[in-house]
């Protein structure tokens, strides 16, 4: 068998390119797998606006955390986000959850999941086992869903309640009696529920209820209840959508003889200048009013001052809320917990859920608590601590509780 | 007395061939696709109780959302604060839906109302229905209740997770189709037909119109919420929102729509059709087009009504007759 000069010059080239090209093909073929996430978020349907504002924030810090290197513990893995959208409707969260898992074979996921939706995956979690960082749900029933938003009892309604008797005992506001007045939906029953038995511990006489329909087109009725009942303080966890209704209505009777003290869309959304309108905005957001927010714009925090910045001039995000900054919060702790993991096994991650904190001073906290963040036995956050702002006339916010966090002192009723 | 058509489906090797194959496939489907058969089966078992009064009688009632949220939330309640078994819930709440469903019938009945009175009248109590469960406590409210975890101890109405709930549904779903078969070749069946045609013709020729329509709702109204019940233990989390509120029934009438009005497996093509397929778009699409499912959903669905206004099954059963006359020439019938 004789080999032609053709053969052997294919050969030799062969053999040379593959020698220069081996070391290449090797660490293609060492690249670690990518760590799949499954994301259920509420793209579309009645709950959309926490998404719509947060899902940019979350890619934009997913994809920094893979561009410096991605999981360093997993040999680089960089992080692969499964996208979902539940359409706002919690038995489609459980059913998307269950796609994932089982089609996608994600490791760990995470997404808007309120509290309703939070209850609905929760049986799917628990025959899965599957563990999950919920963004905003206020509870965690199952032992493999770990939240970052407010718990109802020592969030919500311990933030409000502190801000109101810090009003009456620090800054000398004549408080003594309370009207409360929700939005007359799961959170804001579960708020109100905590709320009531805080203020009458502290003192406060609840003299009535007004619940705000969520289904109705105006909230005068509300007002006039409010009116003749005149509390000292008007409380209760508010959507932005009945807030305005709310506001409107208190515009209309041009009602004053209370304060406002509630959280959180309906209270300290950014939104509510635009919806309301300047004047609207001007008479009823900058007086006698007060609302409960995790994010502020305003706020002293240097780490929170810093996402803000990132997020507006090298994301070039338009929307910059709470939503945003709770996502980009989300997806640093994601990252931590990947670290921690010994692997991603279940109790792998579950373990690093239970072992994860970021510190008061990091600069991976984009979050307002003093304490930092960690998980309590109840798998929400051990600070569910929020603040407190007054509107300015300039549409921008002052913090004014806690101290920690505060520019300036809350302005007297007027 | 029930005509021999209903005997005739009840031994068409058809029917048995297509029980036994799908209860085949919990052991091949994994849990997501599982969960979409048994989804689609509880909408089959709904859209086939709904169109007993909606189908069969023309009655579009818009209150079968009081009937599931009766027998999903009460049930769950009962057990929940209560300690009272499920089974008895099952039964308590069907009690309850039942009477509930005659009373609207006596009403419409009682107060001669028009269609659109009637629809209008229904979607009341649903809305009524919603706003007690939403705002009452004990049901409850609007966070909903949250069920024990289904170990499988049939005895506390429990089947076992995926599996078992889609055994379950299959059964009632069948049954309920079944039940649609039976009223269909009954004397209750024409009795329906005729009022729905013309009420007052059929008054006219003597048939107990009201009698009838309390009947059919009550039937209707009865397997509506044992149905509710049964998806509440498989969802294990009794969403008010989801249970207790007309879009659930909006969705049982278009599938019903969809399928074919009044036929008694109309309804249950239609749900199985159009239940993955929602599903399955959001599943593709929804991540990447946030709303471009419902656009598309929405897009089929009337392409649909509009080619064929009675619906799938007319349609489908002109094919199926198209390609057996391709098939070999049949021998002909004997004169004897």
């Amino acid at each position: 068998m004789s080999i032609s000069r053709r053969s052997f010059g294919i050969g030799a080239t062969g053999l040379m390119l593959g020698t220069v090209a081996a070391p290449w093909v090797r660490n293609a073929s060492a690249e670690p797998a990518p760590i799949k996430i499954g994301v259920i978020n509420s793209m579309s349907g009645g709950l959309s606006a926490y998404a719509q504002e947060g899902k940019p924030a979350f890619d934009y810090i997913i994809d920094q955390i893979n561009k410096n290197g991605g999981i360093k513990s997993k040999d680089g893995a960089k992080i692969q986000l499964l996208q979902a959208d539940d359409a706002s409707q919690p038995a489609r969260t459980a059913t998307e959850a269950r796609r994932l898992i089982t089609e996608e074979k994600v490791p760990l996921l995470t997404g808007t999941i309120l509290s309703a939706q939070m209850l609905a995956l929760t049986p799917v979690l628990d025959e899965l086992k599957v563990p999950t960082l919920s963004i905003w749900a206020g509870g965690a029933k199952s032992t493999y869903m770990y939240s970052l938003g407010y718990p109802y009892d020592r969030g919500y309604a311990q933030s409000m309640h502190d801000f109101i008797v810090s009003l009456r005992d620090n800054d000398k506001f004549a408080i003594k009696t309370a009207v409360m007045c929700y939005s007359n939906y799961e959170a804001g029953q579960q708020v109100n529920k905590f709320l009531v038995e805080k203020l009458k511990a502290s003192g406060i006489e609840v003299i009535g209820e007004a619940p705000l329909d969520t289904k109705a087109q105006d909230q005068t009725s509300a007002m006039i209840r409010i009116r003749s009942l005149k509390p000292d303080v008007v409380t209760g966890l508010v959507t932005p959508r009945d807030g305005i209704l709310m506001h409107q209505a208190r515009y209309n009777l041009n009602y004053q003889g209370s304060l406002f003290v509630g959280g959180t869309g309906g209270y300290s959304d950014l939104s509510l200048w635009k919806d309301l309108g300047p004047e609207i905005g001007k008479a009823v957001l900058t007086r006698n009013l007060f609302g409960m927010t995790g994010f502020s714009a305003g706020a002293k925090m240097d780490s929170m001052q810093k996402i803000i910045a990132e997020l507006r001039d090298v994301a070039k995000l338009d929307r910059i809320g709470q939503g945003a900054v709770q996502y980009a919060q989300g997806a640093r702790v994601l990252q931590q917990v990947l670290e921690n993991a010994k692997s991603l096994e279940p109790d792998a991650l579950l373990e690093a859920f239970k072992s994860f904190k970021i510190p008061f001073g990091d600069p991976h906290l984009y979050i307002a608590k003093p304490k930092g963040l960690q998980f309590a036995d109840d798998r929400l956050l051990t600070d569910g601590s929020a603040m407190m702002i007054q509107w300015m006339p300039d549409q921008s916010q002052e913090v004014v509780f806690p101290k920690e966090f505060a520019q300036a002192a809350p302005r007297p009723k007027s | 007395m029930i005509g021999k058509g209903f005997y005739q489906t009840l031994a068409s090797p058809w029917l048995w061939g297509v029980l036994a194959v799908a209860a085949c496939l919990p052991l091949v489907l994994n849990s997501y696709h599982l969960h979409l058969l048994t989804l689609a089966l509880v909408y089959v078992a709904l859209a086939s109780a709904w169109n007993i009064v909606g189908g069969m009688a023309g009655q579009i009632s818009l209150a079968h959302s009081l009937f599931i949220g009766t027998g999903a939330m009460l049930s769950t309640a009962l057990l929940l604060k209560f300690g009272i078994n499920m089974w008895a819930g099952l039964v308590i709440a069907a009690a309850i839906s039942g009477a509930l469903g005659a009373m609207i019938a006596w009403i419409d009945f009682r107060f001669q109302l028009g269609h659109l009175s009637f629809v209008l009248i229904t979607l009341a109590f649903a809305e009524m229905g919603a706003i007690i469960v939403e705002g009452w406590e004990f049901l409850g409210g609007a966070s909903g209740l949250l069920l024990p975890r289904d170990t499988g101890d049939l005895l506390a109405f429990q089947f076992g997770g995926g599996h078992g709930a889609f055994w379950v549904m299959l059964g009632l779903a069948a049954i309920i189709v079944l039940v649609n078969v039976a009223i269909l070749n009954a004397p209750l069946g024409y009795y329906l037909r005729t009022i729905r045609d013309n009420e007052k013709a059929a008054q006219a020729i003597g048939v107990n119109v009201l009698r009838h329509k309390i009947t059919a709702m009550t039937i209707s109204a009865v397997l509506t919420s044992i149905v509710g019940t049964c998806y509440v233990r498989y969802l294990t989390f009794a969403d008010p929102y989801l249970l207790a509120t007309p879009t659930i029934t909006i969705e049982i009438v278009l599938f019903a729509t969809v399928g074919g009005l009044g036929r008694p497996f109309g309804p249950a093509l239609g749900a199985l059709l159009l239940v993955p397929l929602g599903e399955v778009l959001r599943g593709q699409l929804g991540g990447a087009v946030p709303g471009l499912h419902y656009f598309i959903y929405g897009v089929v669905v009337i392409v649909v009504i509009l080619a064929t206004p009675r619906g799938l099954l007319p349609l489908a059963e002109r094919a199926w007759r198209g390609l057996r006359r391709r098939g070999p020439e049949p021998r002909p019938a004997s004169v004897s």
